[in-house]
């Protein structure tokens, strides 16, 4: 026999339902020096447009972040968006 | 062997489904995973592609240490910035644990396609949805297929040199977080601790130099579904190298406190495997072992005194960008435009074809070692994301 004895899952039926529940924080689209850009620079891959997580602003494009040491965003642009990676 | 045309399940989808198979029809309404066929083999016949598979293994094997010796890493586009992580990791033997050769086979000659070594999918299909299949429809035939076992035993091996939790970690496509969430069961059935994390959601934070998670938790260890070659070239491309050696320092592993260079952060799969998952290895494979019956010409510089081949771009995904040419003309994709990594010419490889349909065979390995095959069928001769799955069988 090459075949496995027994295949059974103990994860993976209710993570394949529940993968698109993510869990969000409020994000900034930044360039390399934390100042505010327009959400539409990440969402399209402005060179350095990045997001960080927390923190606080003005609110207005330019404006610099400050209060977060984390940045998010760094990974996950490739693929459109994100895409498959797998091949 | 042999290709059967066989009656689908009555209620396949909902079965497929059961096992975490989402993504069973294209968008076309055409099914992905295609039952309505199967692949016949006898067990002499998978023994020669399981010997094949680690056979071309250890080509592969050699051919990376000549890669690191003369300094090969630029001629396969790898940038220079990840040179001296590739040369350590390659040395220090982080954990890895899969990859899939796409092999050639008509019954007769077995050659190599390519080898996926980085960001294989496919897995869930091969190693549990194939399986259920001959359960429920050939009970008493056997399947090269024991991937579900294996992985468990290799989280196991693995359990005393990784941090908890294990973080499993993909983009946003539902195929490749399938994958990873597969993975991922099987690393809790080893009895690890583990949680998912999108690749975008990955944090660093500049203060502690270390990547974190959603709740700004350090990450130890990361199994990700994601390309080395798009990781570098993304903003936080620097930060990962920091996390590898040589950057990094030795760290302690285990409870017995295992000293090794295997960075303040393991990726799983290592990042040598940039060598593998690349191209260019079907060049230096050849160049290194001329003639080999298991290999086909294949160049780097052109096509050569090859009429009929196909050129396939160094770092080409799912059959993007592959031109096929047949005794001088071009039967499928296009050699209009230059790619800036470069490309491959390897010689055509005599397919299996049936129905219409051009069959390839992937063989997976599981550290290292041969543990099952998933077959992709196309309508053309070229295998891409539409390619159907197609279970086997073998007596």
């Amino acid at each position: 026999m090459r075949k496995s004895r027994e295949v059974h899952l103990v994860l993976l039926a209710s993570v394949a339902l529940s993968l698109t529940a993510c869990r969000d924080e409020q994000q900034n689209c930044v360039d390399a020096n934390n100042r505010l850009l327009p959400p539409s620079a990440c969402q399209t891959g402005s060179s350095g447009a990045h997001y960080v997580y927390g923190g606080s602003s003005g609110g207005n494009v330019g404006d610099t972040v400050v209060g977060s040491s984390v940045t998010r965003g760094g990974f996950g642009s490739f693929g459109g968006g994100g895409g498959d990676g797998g091949e | 062997m042999r290709r059967l045309t066989t009656n689908p399940r009555a209620d396949w989808q909902k079965r497929v489904e059961k096992v975490g198979l989402t993504y069973h029809t294209l968008a076309d309404g055409t099914p992905y995973w295609d039952e309505s066929a199967y692949w016949e083999f006898s067990s002499a016949e998978i023994d020669r592609l399981e010997a094949a598979t680690a056979e071309l293994q250890m080509l592969a094997l050699a051919a990376g240490d000549v890669i690191l010796d003369q300094d090969r890493l630029s001629q396969m586009s790898i940038p220079k910035a990840a040179a001296a992580a590739i040369r350590a990791a390659w040395n220090s033997e982080p954990p890895a644990i899969y990859g899939r050769l796409d092999l050639a086979y008509d019954g007769n000659s077995i050659k190599l396609l390519e080898y996926n070594a980085d960001t294989p999918t496919g897995l869930l299909e091969a190693a549990v949805v194939q399986w259920y299949w001959l359960k429920d429809c050939f009970p008493k035939s056997d399947q090269f297929n024991s991937l579900h076992e294996k992985l468990i035993a290799k989280w196991k091996d693995l359990k005393e040199y990784t941090t908890s939790p294990v973080y499993f970690a993909a983009g946003s496509s539902e195929e490749d977080n399938i994958t990873v969430s597969y993975m991922r069961d099987t690393a809790e059935q080893a009895g690890m601790h583990t949680r998912h994390i999108s690749m975008h959601q990955i944090g660093w934070d500049s203060k502690r130099r270390c990547f974190v998670d959603l709740d700004n938790k350090v990450m130890g260890t990361i199994f990700k579904l994601y390309p080395w070659e798009w990781m570098l070239n993304e903003p936080f491309g620097q930060n990962a190298l920091s996390t590898l050696p040589p950057d990094s320092p030795l760290q302690e592993y285990g409870p017995r406190k295992d000293r090794r260079m295997w960075g303040s952060m393991l990726w799983i799969e290592p990042i040598w495997k940039m060598m593998w998952s690349n191209k260019a290895l079907l060049a230096t494979l050849w160049e290194l072992n001329p003639g080999h019956e298991l290999l086909l010409p294949a160049y780097l510089d052109g096509p050569r005194n090859l009429s009929s081949y196909v050129r396939k771009p160094l770092l080409g995904r799912e059959g993007g960008g592959i031109a096929v040419v047949q005794e001088g003309k071009v039967v499928a994709g296009s050699l209009d435009g230059e790619n800036a990594q470069g490309y491959v010419y390897q010689a055509l490889a005599p397919m299996a074809k049936a129905d219409g349909k051009t069959a390839v065979f992937g063989s997976w390995l599981i550290d290292g070692e041969p543990a099952g095959m998933g077959i992709r069928e196309s309508s053309g001769p070229i295998t891409n994301n539409t390619s159907s799955f197609v279970p086997h069988l073998f007596h």
